[in-house]
């Protein structure tokens, strides 16, 4: 290379990293003036900063101080170090999937900048961007769980040594995941499958890593004899980690060092190797994403009648109108996603234990259907039409009418679970006083779960658009929906067992005691939340949102 | 005092954020049949004033009525007016056709009872043969057409309409103007804002320019571009003339050039 040509590439490099850093600033900035302006926002933000900054080390203290006490007393603990650098590996591949994979918000980025600084300066600054917001996660507490290591070891050195094993792990990972993230989109992007073939696609594939997963899991404990002797570092493919980390922690000791030296120095060279190829692959991801998306539903033709059973009502009717909006763009259940991981658990139970499907399936089924009725439409029940809001407050008497139709949206594929396939399980497992007890309970908690939600979704109404799960639109709050997941199992759990015990001869006086308690709970909250959403929404103004 | 012709009525009407003061002291008044165009540079307070008239967002002071009913009163409202805003609000994974009988489900009224005037418009606008077709792959000037549908086909006494001919093509663009003209003919109202002032000019039957949240002029384009000419005083005007070449931009332009120079009609 000539000197001309080696100072234009060196030139090139400093305008895209001065791009980027400008890119970048402006990002955090305009991030930051975001949370600052919504009271909410901070509040969340702080909650989760607390929960990871405090939670996670209060969480992990003994563990921390008692690996903190091993490092600095005797030979580095390998099974322990070697699940910290997995724990790290893990974390970054996450972060930088997640990152990877999110990024379909090419419009966010503008055209502006995207016409006016090169893509590889936009790449970067997104990446550090991106990799800054969600530092913010991380950094607390590992700086906290560092520090306890130290209080453990007594000294500093065992967790700056620990930080110098784990950090360029991390920052590798990152990148590794970036990448994987940036490919899964890619291919997600050009395969020529529906939505809904991809969201199932979505759900084979993790629901088959977890399952398996947790057969692995399964058969290692049987295989160590219970769970007295399972240890997680069993669990772990982790000889090169192990030996990475005790190479780094123990710099001077000879247990693992070539293969730990060798570790290290890949892990060092994969840094600057997976930045090249993240800002390459990003770059022309960049190009090719400007140039429109080519997801299916653009040319898509065909009127859909509302059925019979829907035209009663003109609730029913918009009710219809849901259904089919989801059946064409099945991302309208993103925020659903927190349910799957329910669903894999339970999942993962019946592929181990095969017999637990009849005696838990219909149980999961009433709890789950009946979650799902009040989840699917009615936690953010005008937020997420935010950009229709000039017509729907423009065209309804009262949103009554809307509320009821997406409480019916919701009611009906939960129905289905919970009594479709519920019904005939509990039929067959437990008989049909018990079946019968259990489909009228499925209703009502349906009905209980879709006016809850609207309450819920009354109080906590997000307008704002955000991207989950890959899908950019105004999702639910995700304490919303972790509180009415918790609620909906915890009351649908309890539904079950006065039924079950009702059934099972407990005392009279104590069935109707309980029932007469329990339908309160399940009666007075969705009345109430039904009201106030309506009298909320009929008062909703364009300056409330 | 509104005059019982009147299908809008404004008196006072204001609205501030914070220091800012979008709209100040707005009065109107609007009769019914005629087509209004609502003129004002960007940031004047077109949008503002719509959203208040149609019930989107209170007024700081003053108020309304449309068609007779408070503006604030959105349930009684809502069957008396029809809304165009600038962004049309249409769910993309609907057709055309489900979109307008959604907007009819809204509204709860059948689909067959405002089918027949529905189908009418799309058809003068050459919307039919894309009405099966899934929004989400509509072009500006095609969800501009629905959006316009929607918001007429329910026989409304007042319609508002923001930027409406936005994106049309120039046939489609017409034929618009021509469809607004027969709302007004049939005893509907036209709350119509656009900065296009050649449709102003060729349609409107009155015209209020809004500048700086107040309401600057007010009358017929004709009357406006000869007030405007003479100063407003019978004097010359614009360049000295005495409205022999001027139109309603030359009209728009002196009443919005400084605030200062503004006067109340």
């Amino acid at each position: 290379m000539s000197g001309g040509n080696a100072t234009s590439v060196l030139g090139r490099v400093r305008s895209d990293t001065r791009d980027a850093g400008k890119l970048c600033w402006t990002e955090l900035r305009t991030r930051l003036r975001h949370i600052r302006g919504e009271p909410r926002q901070l509040v969340a933000n702080a909650f989760m900063l607390l929960l990871f900054g405090v939670g996670l080390p209060l969480f992990l203290l003994g563990s921390a101080l008692s690996y903190g006490g091993r490092l600095a007393s005797g030979p580095v603990p390998t099974g322990q170090s070697g699940v910290v650098v997995t724990a790290v590996l893990a974390l970054g591949v996450y972060l930088g999937g997640a990152g990877g994979f999110n990024q379909n918000r090419t419009g966010s980025v503008g055209p502006l900048v995207r016409t006016s600084i090169p893509p590889r300066a936009v790449a970067l600054g997104r990446l550090v961007s991106e990799t800054a917001q969600a530092s913010v996660l991380v950094v607390p507490p590992g700086v906290v769980l560092l520090c306890l290591v130290a209080v453990g070891a007594g000294s500093p050195l065992p967790a700056l040594l620990l930080a110098l094993a784990t950090l360029p792990v991390l920052v590798a990972s990152l990148l590794v995941g970036r990448v994987l993230g940036d490919a899964v989109r890619f291919v997600s992007r050009t395969i020529g499958l529906s939505l809904w073939a991809k969201a199932l696609a979505f759900l084979v594939v993790t629901t088959a890593l977890y399952v398996g997963s947790q057969v692995l899991i399964r058969s290692r404990i049987g295989e160590s004899e219970g769970l007295d002797s399972f240890s997680i570092p069993s669990l772990l493919p982790g000889d090169p980690l192990q030996a990475y980390a005790v190479t780094v922690l123990d710099p001077l000791g000879a247990a693992g060092r070539p293969l730990g030296l060798l570790v290290a120095l890949f892990v060092l060279a994969s840094v600057p190797v997976t930045l090249a190829v993240a800002l390459r692959v990003e770059a022309g991801l960049l190009a090719f994403e400007s140039g429109g998306s080519a997801d299916d539903g653009g040319v898509a033709s065909g009127t859909r009648n509302v059925p019979r059973p829907f035209t009663v009502t003109p609730s029913a009717r918009v009710a219809w109108r849901y259904l089919l909006r989801t059946r064409r763009d099945p991302r309208m259940l993103a925020h659903l996603s927190p349910m799957l991981f329910g669903a894999m658990a339970m999942l993962a139970s019946f592929v181990t234990d095969p017999e637990s499907l009849f005696l838990v399936g219909p149980a999961a089924l009433v709890v789950g259907g009946t979650t799902l009725a009040g989840a699917a439409f009615c936690l953010n029940p005008l937020g997420d039409d935010s950009d229709q809001l000039p017509l729907l407050l423009t065209s309804t008497r009262s949103v009554g009418v809307l509320l009821r139709g997406r409480a019916l949206a919701g009611a009906i594929p939960g129905l289905v679970l919970a009594v479709g396939i519920g019904t005939p399980l509990a039929l067959f497992q437990h008989g049909a006083v018990a079946a019968g007890g259990q489909t009228l309970l499925a209703v009502v908690l349906a009905v209980s779960s879709a006016g809850t939600a609207l309450g819920i979704g009354a109080l906590v109404p997000k307008f704002e658009q955000r991207e989950y799960m890959n899908v950019e639109r105004s999702h639910p709050s995700t304490i919303a929906v972790m509180g009415f997941f918790f609620g909906g199992l915890v009351v649908g759990a309890a539904g079950l067992l006065l039924l079950f015990g009702s059934l099972g001869g407990t005392s009279l006086q104590l069935v109707v005691v309980g029932w007469a308690v329990y339908l309160l709970v399940v009666a007075v909250p969705p009345a109430i939340g039904y009201v106030y959403a309506v009298r909320k929404f009929d008062a909703l103004t364009l300056d409330d949102v | 005092m509104a005059a019982p012709s009147s299908a809008l009525v404004a008196s006072g009407l204001t609205k501030r954020y914070g220091d800012t003061t979008a709209i100040e002291s707005l009065d109107l008044d609007v009769d019914r049949g005629v087509v209004y165009g609502f003129l004002g540079p960007n940031g004047a307070g077109k949008t503002t004033t719509m959203r208040v008239l149609t019930g989107l967002i209170d007024p700081t002071e003053g108020e309304a009525r449309v068609a007779g009913t408070p503006s604030s009163n959105r349930r009684e409202l809502v069957d008396r007016i029809g809304l165009l805003p600038e962004e049309p609000p249409l769910y993309d994974e609907l057709t055309g056709r489900e979109q307008l009988q959604f907007a009819a489900d809204l509204r709860e009224c059948a689909w067959e009872d405002v089918s027949e005037r529905a189908l009418r418009y799309c058809d003068a606008l050459a919307l039919t043969g894309d009405l099966d077709r899934r929004i989400e792959g509509y072009s500006t000037g095609m969800r501009q057409k629905t959006a316009f549908v929607q918001a007429t086909q329910h026989d409304p006494a007042v319609v508002f309409l923001d930027e409406p001919t936005s994106g049309l093509d120039p046939r489609a663009a017409k034929t618009l103007r021509e469809l607004i003209v027969d709302l007004a003919a049939t005893d509907t109202t036209v709350f119509l804002s656009t900065h296009i002032l050649p449709v102003v000019e060729e349609i409107a039957d009155e015209v209020g320019v809004l500048h700086g949240g107040r309401l600057v002029a007010e009358g017929s384009p004709e009357e406006l571009v000869g007030d405007t000419a003479l100063g407003g005083n019978g004097e010359a005007g614009i360049d000295g003339e005495t409205g022999g070449d001027a139109d309603l931009e030359d009209a728009f332009l002196a009443l919005t050039s400084e605030p200062e120079a503004a006067w109340q009609s």
